[in-house]
Formats: structure tokens, sequence, C-alpha cells
């Protein structure tokens, strides 16, 4: 597999013209390594600027506290609990993708992501073009393969305390690397670098 | 200067019993009271009447002067839903509306001809508000109330104002009720016409036929009786009914039934702009039990279609303990409201979209599934309850806020762990988190918590976030009460 790195800000990376819509963008990384934080961006942003989103949590894993704090409307969002069925989560997901009106569908698959065919993945991506809906799929790894337009990989960099350093009395936060594993449509790999870190706050 | 509708359906008692199944409206229809051997026709439809059955004959005898006739039995449920619809029909066009009898609506539509442009255009409004609910009514306008019910009797349609008099003359008694006495009295003297009965002298007829004369020479001038204007208000709840004639015990025949039931109520929901946000069936069950069953949407809607479908999925996860013998589901109503789109925003799903993906995302991961949800006011943790998801309000904006905000993956219910302290009370070593066992290698804490603590339900716990050795990085919490520590989720 062809790994495309590029050197780009998340600050931009978290604006609604990097969700493209009609189209499949991954988002995979271990657990803490800030991938949940960055689909949270992405559902405030679209929230935030007045548009309809959806949420497919595979896990029931969503935390609607730490998400109003970072700016989510929860009344503009949909949140589709499966209470750990996959099948499910991939059922709705396509549902959801096939009803225009929705800007960002994000489906939450967790730590064990279902296996979906590279034709299931182009139906869906299809269904997202026609739809005009930015589909967003997120878990531990890819489950889209040549569907998706887009997938980066986070990876935790580092974890800052306050306090002292034997007994700290609070997580300040966690700061995450970004790198492009694939990015349709690039000409060439230009020199390996990697993203400015994201520094998400506790 | 007053003018006055009245919405008439004849035969109501028949016209309800078709309502409720549509494909007797072909068919000779008589509705039918008592015990037998002494079964009565109450009411019959005009297919029935044309064979000579009136209100009253035994029902044998209906039988035998029409042996195809469709027999059903008085339904007190069924009548007062279909009053209530035609009720609600006319109160979509006028607010004002007096209820005078089942079948029979006096609606004040002065003024309203200004709008709708002309009395013709409001009666064909009406009519076509009580077509849509099921109920073929006929529509006349005048001055008062007693013309009014007159030339929708004798289908005039639309009498002139102080025109009454000359429009009613012509229309024959035997239109209208009356009693045995001014029946034959009127029959006596060769009355054929309202228009003779208005030119007999008032005081000779008071002398023959006491007040009752009184009251007849009014109704043939269309002077309306001294009783005020009874205003009718809508009742605060919305229900349709329906009784079976036989016991259904498998799904796919009561969904039929429901399917019935969901869309007249719907349709009157539609005609009083109004969607429903939550649902309550009844069942009857044969044994004298009851099935009920709550269902709240996840979006208002009024569509019939999906709200079926959400029917028919909890039927089939929650099936009744026993034959259903009759149906009734009442909805809880909130205005529809429409809101305009704002230039340059995408338009947020629309509505009949939105119900149709909403009601097969229930039948997916069930209704407990699918929503948005609203924060509590509360610091306990996980505090948020289920909340309307409405896309279609006011556009709400959220705060572009500059800091980015780590979110915390929860885990529900909180996993009960196993903790090793050291000298400090603080975590060492974590088992049974997302490993069998984990070194912390960096934890805060702890940040006390604790409330409603003048309740029974009284809580408090000490909160930890702790960095393990197997890369997660959690929230722990120690219940001060038990403690006993639980993993709340994973910070990523």
């Amino acid at each position: 597999m062809q790994t495309t790195q590029l050197v780009f800000s998340l600050k931009t990376m978290t604006r609604t013209s990097w969700i493209r819509e009609g189209t499949i963008t991954e988002i995979v990384g271990e657990l803490s390594s800030g991938r949940t934080s960055l689909m949270t961006a992405c559902l405030r942003d679209v929230t935030a600027t007045g548009g309809t989103a959806a949420l497919v949590d595979a896990d029931g894993a969503f935390d609607p506290a730490s998400a109003a704090r970072a700016g989510v409307v929860l009344s503009r969002l949909l949140w589709v609990r499966c209470g750990g069925r996959r099948a499910a989560a991939l059922a709705a997901t396509d549902l959801l993708t096939r009803c225009p009106g929705f800007a960002l569908v994000a489906l939450d698959a967790g730590e064990t992501p279902p296996r979906v065919s590279l034709g299931a993945a182009f139906r869906l991506r299809q269904a997202a073009r026609r739809a005009g809906v930015a589909l967003l799929l997120v878990g531990r790894r890819r489950v889209a393969g040549a569907g998706a337009t887009l997938a980066v990989r986070t990876r935790r960099d580092t974890l800052a305390w306050a306090g002292s350093r034997r007994a700290p009395t609070r997580l300040v936060g966690m700061s995450t690397c970004v790198q492009i594993i694939r990015n349709q449509g690039a000409s060439s790999p230009p020199p390996e670098t990697l993203a400015e870190p994201q520094w998400w706050t506790a | 200067m007053s003018r006055v509708a009245c919405v008439w359906v004849e035969a109501f008692a028949a016209a309800a019993a078709e309502r409720a199944e549509p494909s007797l409206r072909e068919r000779p229809l008589a509705v039918v009271t008592g015990a037998a051997p002494a079964t009565r026709v109450v009411e019959a439809n005009a297919a029935a009447r044309e064979h000579g059955i009136r209100a009253g004959i035994p029902e044998a005898e209906a039988v035998a002067r029409c042996p195809q006739l469709v027999r059903r039995p008085a339904s007190a449920a069924c009548t007062d839903a279909a009053r209530r619809a035609l009720l609600d029909a006319c109160y979509g066009v006028s607010p004002r509306l007096e209820d005078v009898a089942p079948g029979l609506v006096h609606v004040d539509v002065a003024g309203l001809g200004r709008l709708l442009g002309g009395d013709a255009a409001v009666a064909e409004r009406l009519g076509r508000a009580a077509r849509a609910v099921g109920l073929p009514a006929r529509v006349g306008v005048a001055g008062t109330r007693a013309a009014g019910r007159i030339a929708a009797r004798a289908g005039l349609g639309v009498i002139i104002p102080d025109g009454e008099a000359d429009a009613l003359a012509p229309v024959p008694v035997a239109t209208l009720d009356w009693s045995d006495e001014i029946a034959q009295a009127l029959a006596r003297w060769g009355v054929a016409t309202l228009g003779e009965l208005a030119r007999l002298p008032r005081a000779a007829l008071a002398a023959r036929l006491g007040s009752m004369g009184l009251v007849a020479h009014d109704l043939a001038r269309g002077v309306d009786d001294p009783a005020p204007w009874t205003s009718w208000a809508p009742p605060p709840f919305w229900e349709e009914a329906q009784e079976l004639d036989w016991e259904i015990d498998a799904l796919g025949p009561l969904v039929t039934v429901l399917g019935r039931v969901v869309e007249r109520l719907t349709a009157r929901l539609s005609a009083a702009y109004l969607v429903a946000d939550a649902l309550e069936l009844r069942l009857a069950l044969a044994g004298g039990g009851h099935h009920a069953r709550t269902l709240a949407l996840a979006c208002p809607m009024v569509a019939p279609r999906p709200l079926l479908t959400l029917l028919e999925h909890d039927l089939g996860a929650r099936p009744p303990q026993g034959a259903v013998t009759a149906v009734a589901l009442q909805a809880n109503v909130i205005p529809c409201r429409a809101v305009a789109g704002e230039l340059g925003r995408a338009a947020p799903p629309a509505q009949r979209d939105l119900a149709t993906v909403l009601a097969r995302l229930v039948t997916l991961v069930g209704a407990d599934g699918v929503g948005a949800v609203a924060l509590t006011d509360s610091h306990r943790p996980d505090a948020f309850v289920p909340a309307r998801f409405e896309p279609n309000l006011v556009p709400e904006t959220g705060r572009d806020t500059g800091d980015a905000v780590l979110a915390l993956r929860r885990l529900r219910p909180p996993r009960r762990v196993s903790v090793a302290t050291d000298g400090e009370r603080r975590p060492a070593v974590v088992c049974g988190a997302l490993g069998p066992e984990a070194r912390v290698i960096g934890c805060a804490g702890p940040w006390r918590v604790s409330g409603e603590w003048w309740d029974a339900g009284a809580w408090a716990r000490d909160e930890w976030d702790v960095a393990l050795s197997d890369g997660a990085v959690c929230r722990l919490a120690r219940e001060l009460r038990s403690g006993e520590w639980y993993l709340d989720g994973v910070y990523d």
C-alpha cells in the first residue's frame, strides 16, 4: 500500500472543506490516540455552522458531555446506538448515507470494526455522492479500502499533566500526530513529514 | 352580518361504520342494536334505504328485504371517533363550532367568504375537509342555523343573505324530521312545502299544536330558536378506536386493522396542522385484560406509514398476551411548525425522508437507540436524557470554540475493575480494565464529585485520570460508599 504523507495543519483539517461531501473519509488509530476527539471536532464543525449530522455508535461510547464541551450542538446530532452489533451499525450507516439532508454521517466502529467488502465500500461511496453526504468512518483499522477518498492515522504524541511530577493533580491534555495514509487524487508522494501535533484539552 | 354553515352527515352511525371499513361503502349496510331476536336497525346507508330499510325495523325484516345486507353492531367508540373527526375537520376551517348532534355541526363562517372567495368556496372547503376524514357531508350556508340545517338537508347549498324565506319556500316538509303529531297534522292539512307552512297564521298554529307548532313555523321561515350558541372546543386528546367483530391473535391481521386506525388518526392530525410526538396504543384482550404501550417518537411526524412501521415493530417485539378484541390509538400532539431555511446553509433532511429513515432505524436498533440527547443539570456522571431530534427547528449555531477538547469514550455500564494502590493510596495496578492487568504509569487526582446528598439517591465518588502501560488513558472512579473501583471511560 502506497503511503502518502503531507504536511498540513490540523486547524485546516477540521474545517468543513476538509470533510468533502460525497466522499468517504477514514480516521484510524489505537485507543487513546485522539481519533475520537478528531471525529468530535468534525461533528462540531458541522453542527455549529447549522448543518445536521448523524453518529452511528457501534459500541454506544459517545459522551454527550464532552461533545457539548467541544461545541457540538446536540440538538442537531442524531445519535444511533447499536449495542455492539456491527451488522446493524453498517446497515444504519447505509440508511443514513442515502438520506439527503445530512451534512455528515459518522460511523464510530470502535476497536473491532466490521469487515466491509470492496464492492460494499464503493456502493457506500456512490450513495454518499448521490445524497451529497460526507461519510466519516472511525475505528481501530481501515474498513473502506480503496473506497475511501482520504484516510488518516492518529498517533498519540505526548500527555501533559499539571502539578508535581511525582503526584500530578490534573490531566491537562494530550497531543496527537495525524498522518495521511491515503489521499486519492494526489499526483505524487511528497517527502515523508508528519503534520504538526494537535493539542486536545482535557 | 351573520353567516352560518351547517355540516350534515346523513345516517351518521352507518357513515361512521363505513369510515371504519371503507369497503362497506358500495354495499347495503345497516347498523343494528339490541340482543337477538329483538335486534333492530339503528341506521342504514343509501344503498340499504333503496331496499326500503329504515331505522327501527327488525333486523330479520331488513334481511328479508335485502338478502345482501351487511350488518354491523352499533359501536359507541366508532361513532364517537367519527363525531370527533368531523369536528376536527370543521375546526380546521373555522374555530367557532357548535356540536349539535352526531353528524351535525354548525360552523360560524362570518367573514370567511372574503378570505376564501365567497360562501360557495367556504362550503366546498368544509365538504372537502369532511371527506378527507372519511365522512361524506352536505353543507348549507345561510344567515341562521335553522336555515343552514335545512339548506344542508335539502341540498340547497348557499342561501343568499336575507333570502332564507324564498329559498326555503319550495322545500318539501318531508325533508325534515317532524314529530308524529306535527307530521300527521301537516299531512291532514295538505301542507306540502315549507313555504305553505310559513304562510299559515301563527296564532292559529299555536292554538292547534301548541309550542311545537310555533317551533315548526319558525323552522319553516328559517328563524333560529333563542338557544345561545354553545361553542365547541377541541378535546385535549386525539384518539381513534375500533372494535373488532372477531378476535385477532396474529400480527398480520392486527397490523391491517391498525393501519386503518393510523390512517384515520393521521388524517385528523393533518387536518388540524398537528403532528404526533408520542403514541399510546391500547388493545383490549379477550378475557378482559388490556395490552397498553407508549411509543415516544424520535422525531415528531404525521405520516401514517412510518407510524405503522413503528407500531408493527413494537408489537412484534412485545406481543399482546391474548387475542385482541378492540384497538385504541391515542396521539400526543404538538403544533406543526414550518421553519424557513437560511440562504447559503444546507437544508436539513426533509420531514418525510427523515420520518422514513427514523422508522427504519428504530426497526434496526430499537426505539431506545435512536434520537438526539440533551444534557441534564446535574453533576452526576453521564447525565443526559433523550430529546426529540428536530433539525427543522430554527437553526441554533454553536460556539466556534478555539480549543479542541479531548473526547471521552464511555463504558455503559461502567466496568468494575480491581485496583491496587501504592503507599499514598494512588492507583498503581489496574486489573480487568482493557486487558488482564496494566501498570499505572501516570495518574492525576483524586477529584471528588458528589450529589443529591439530600435524597435517597445520594452519591459520591473520587475520580482519577490514569495512563496505563498498555497505552490507554482512562478515567477511573472509586465509589465512596462501597469502596469499589469502576472504569468510566477511555480518553481518545
